[in-house]
């Protein structure tokens, strides 16, 4: 009896999930024009990841990951396949609320529905859970008591000094150890560099799509480039990287033929915060549906995905593994790091190289980290004289009609401002 | 003779403002916004042209605002309540430059800063909930069996002590009505505890962004004398409040209706 009625819910909530994704990505190609060919891929992917699930079938073991600090190049190393595991669907979200403390972010809500409804313990052979917030802790031991192998990977709270790095050098090495001992498999020299190869490819083909985002008026919207991010959660490193590969050549000719999807006058955006993830796209649609364009953004679930490279003297383990580790990091801006003056500074060098006119920063209710964060974030850029506008919200849609005036309102301010500094311009030439 | 139409749609009442190229008001109205937007909207708007004898082919430009400006097809333009409230508030104040606008509407506060060249700059706004809002006087006068216009009177002829509200969700401040009702506090003192439970609420909220003079109130909310005591009392600030109250904004998108159909004729 108990089983059939949680098949019911798994049912219920999977087909809700779908229709999500479904709605969602129909908004996101058909209200927009120029979607680049190259999206499709990436369109196709993330459809068939809640159409019909994307776990690999091919009997290699499976480690799901969280946050971006999990290095897996060991994952890769031991032949294994990473899949993160972050989720932005409401529907699991919802399932998630019904055991979960009301204040939960909505992220953890959705991650604690995944593995809930879905019967995943035999389908992952481990899930890494950094220490980074509170609630992603704690997550580990909830999900050890609902029967999943964990692993609770231990991150420093600072990094600007020498005890944190080999902190938490020694603690990627454990990590490794255990990989090895849980996966049977070892890992040397040469599969390690294999994995480090292979995934400096995709940073390769991530920093070009990065510069290509630079061209103004813009190439690509950032609902498709959070959408090509997120798909690396879930795809095979190399099909992935042939994938943007393509992207960004089709990319490469629109900025030579000076191709633009927005024009001159379109309102330039950074967005900051808490991470948008497939199908949870509602703040970046409302952005640029206004009329808005996300020429960047500094979250975990895209730029700060891939762009780092580990950087090694010798190809030796001893000193590969610590580089590794150290590329997870010092460059990370998560708000879980104390101090995280690096933020200030990555978001201040974004805004130049991006010609940046506004900031949009996200935060889930729930998650105090960012939201605390923001309002440092919001008096350092005040200082700079950038306009902010911070959004608290969750995975639901109840507050879309209010979300959509803040948004417009805040894009007309900007307009306003860059008409008439177009006319101071005018007026001192 | 050209004219400029403003109509805003907001989500309890549509208030449509006429302005000439003096961007002088020479009419307006206010109607209740009922179930469909489209069809009331269109409505209002003929009867007043009909009423104030304007020719339809006379209003060169329409900017729709409020909660309902995308469903108006026949609108020019659309701008959001915020741009246009922000406007609408700069060109009301004659004597003097506002630099803080609060808006009371059906069912969201606002609070705007305007900065030196009169643009909206920054802006506050409460997210999910009716709290404090005009729905929320609303369920207050129906509970206690009366008009919403009748809340001043009611705050006014207080004799005594107010009483203490504590929820500003409007729904538990129903049932805590209903409890200080039933403990036999007077209609007087329950109106005054919920306008300065309002009032805390908009002080709260504001402050995020900060408050300079002149402030400037306005939505229907702002016609309750009692409530712009309330929140004056909180601020320790003395508020602006407009003729009419519920128009500024509309007012707000004839005045960018007119700026539009400028430009525009200087690029045609």
């Amino acid at each position: 009896m108990e089983k059939e009625r949680f098949e019911k819910v798994r049912k219920h909530v999977r087909s809700e999930a779908a229709l999500e994704a479904g709605d969602v990505l129909n908004k996101i190609k058909d209200n927009f024009p120029d979607n680049p060919e190259g999206m499709n891929y990436f369109y196709d992917l993330l459809s068939r990841q809640f159409s019909e699930g994307i776990l690999p079938k091919n009997g290699k073991k499976v480690i799901g990951t969280m946050c971006v600090q999990v290095p897996d190049e060991l994952i890769l190393a031991v032949d294994a396949i990473p899949i993160r595991v972050c989720s932005g669907s409401f529907p699991y979200d919802n399932a998630g609320a019904e055991f979960m403390p009301a204040k939960t972010c909505s992220m953890i809500k959705a991650i604690m529905g995944l593995f809930s409804v879905e019967n995943y313990q035999k389908k992952f052979d481990m899930l890494v859970i950094p220490t980074t917030c509170d609630q992603k802790k704690k997550t580990t031991e909830m999900l050890t008591d609902m029967g999943y192998e964990t692993y609770s990977l231990s991150l420093p709270s600072r990094k600007d000094n020498d005890n944190s790095r080999h902190y938490w050098q020694n603690s990627v090495k454990e990590f490794a150890a255990d990989l090895m001992k849980k996966t049977g498999k070892k890992i040397t020299t040469s599969n390690i560099k294999k994995a480090i190869d292979l995934k400096n490819n995709a940073r390769y083909e991530f920093r070009r799509f990065f510069n290509l985002r630079k061209k103004s008026p813009s190439v690509i919207y950032g609902k498709d480039a959070f959408l090509v991010a997120n798909a690396y959660f879930v795809d095979e490193v190399e099909s992935w990287t042939s994938a943007l590969k393509n992207l960004n050549d089709e990319l490469e000719k629109r900025v030579n033929k000076n191709f633009s999807i927005v024009n001159q006058k379109t309102p330039r955006f950074l967005f900051t915060g808490s991470p948008p993830i497939f199908p949870n796209m509602k703040i970046p649609l409302l952005v640029e549906e206004a009329g808005g364009l996300i020429a960047v953004d500094e979250v975990c679930s895209s730029s700060r995905l891939l762009y780092d490279m580990p950087a090694y003297d010798e190809g030796a383990l001893y000193d590969m593994i610590p580089a590794i580790a150290d590329c997870y990091l010092k460059p990370c801006t998560c708000p879980c790091f104390v101090p995280n003056e690096e933020r200030k500074d990555k978001l201040a060098n974004l805004i130049d190289l991006f010609n940046i006119d506004g900031v949009i920063y996200q935060s889930f209710s729930g998650c105090q980290l960012y939201e605390m964060e923001q309002k440092l974030i919001g008096n350092f850029l005040m200082e700079k004289g950038i306009p902010m506008l911070y959004i608290e919200s969750d995975y639901s849609k109840e507050d879309t009609g209010q979300l959509s005036t803040r948004i417009e309102a805040f894009i007309e301010s900007i307009k306003i401002k860059k008409k008439s500094d177009l006319k101071g311009k005018r007026a001192t030439k | 003779m050209k004219y400029f139409a403003g109509i805003d749609i907001g989500s309890t009442s549509i208030k449509i403002v006429i302005t000439d190229e003096a961007e002088k008001i020479i009419a307006h109205s206010v109607n209740a916004t009922g179930a469909n937007f489209h069809k009331n909207s269109m409505a209002a708007f003929n009867s007043l042209l009909d009423k104030e004898n304007i020719k339809r082919d006379d209003i060169v430009y329409i900017a729709s605002t409020g909660y309902g400006r995308k469903l108006l097809k026949e609108a020019d333009e659309t701008i959001s309540e915020i741009t246009a409230n922000a406007v609408g508030a700069r060109k009301t104040v004659t004597g003097g430059k506002v630099k803080t606008v609060i808006n009371i509407g059906g069912q969201d506060l606002k609070g705007i800063s305007l900065d030196e060249d009169g643009n909206c700059g920054n802006f506050v706004m409460n997210d999910k909930c009716a709290a404090g809002t005009g729905r929320f006087l609303e369920m207050v006068a129906r509970t206690l069996e009366t008009e919403v216009g009748n809340l001043s009177n009611l705050h006014f002829s207080l004799k005594g002590v107010p009483a203490v509200i504590n929820s500003t969700c409007t729904v538990f401040a129903e049932s805590e009505i209903i409890s200080l009702l039933a403990n036999g506090h007077s209609h007087e003192g329950i109106v005054v505890g919920v306008h300065y439970s309002i009032a805390k609420r908009i002080a709260r909220l504001i402050k995020r962004i900060g408050v300079e003079d002149i402030i400037f109130f306005d939505g229907g909310p702002a016609m309750n004398k009692g409530l712009v005591e309330a929140v004056e009392n909180e601020l320790m600030r003395e508020l602006f409040i407009p003729e009419i109250p519920q128009i500024t904004t509309a007012y707000g998108a004839a005045l960018i209706a007119k700026e539009a159909y400028e430009e525009e004729a200087v690029h045609a």
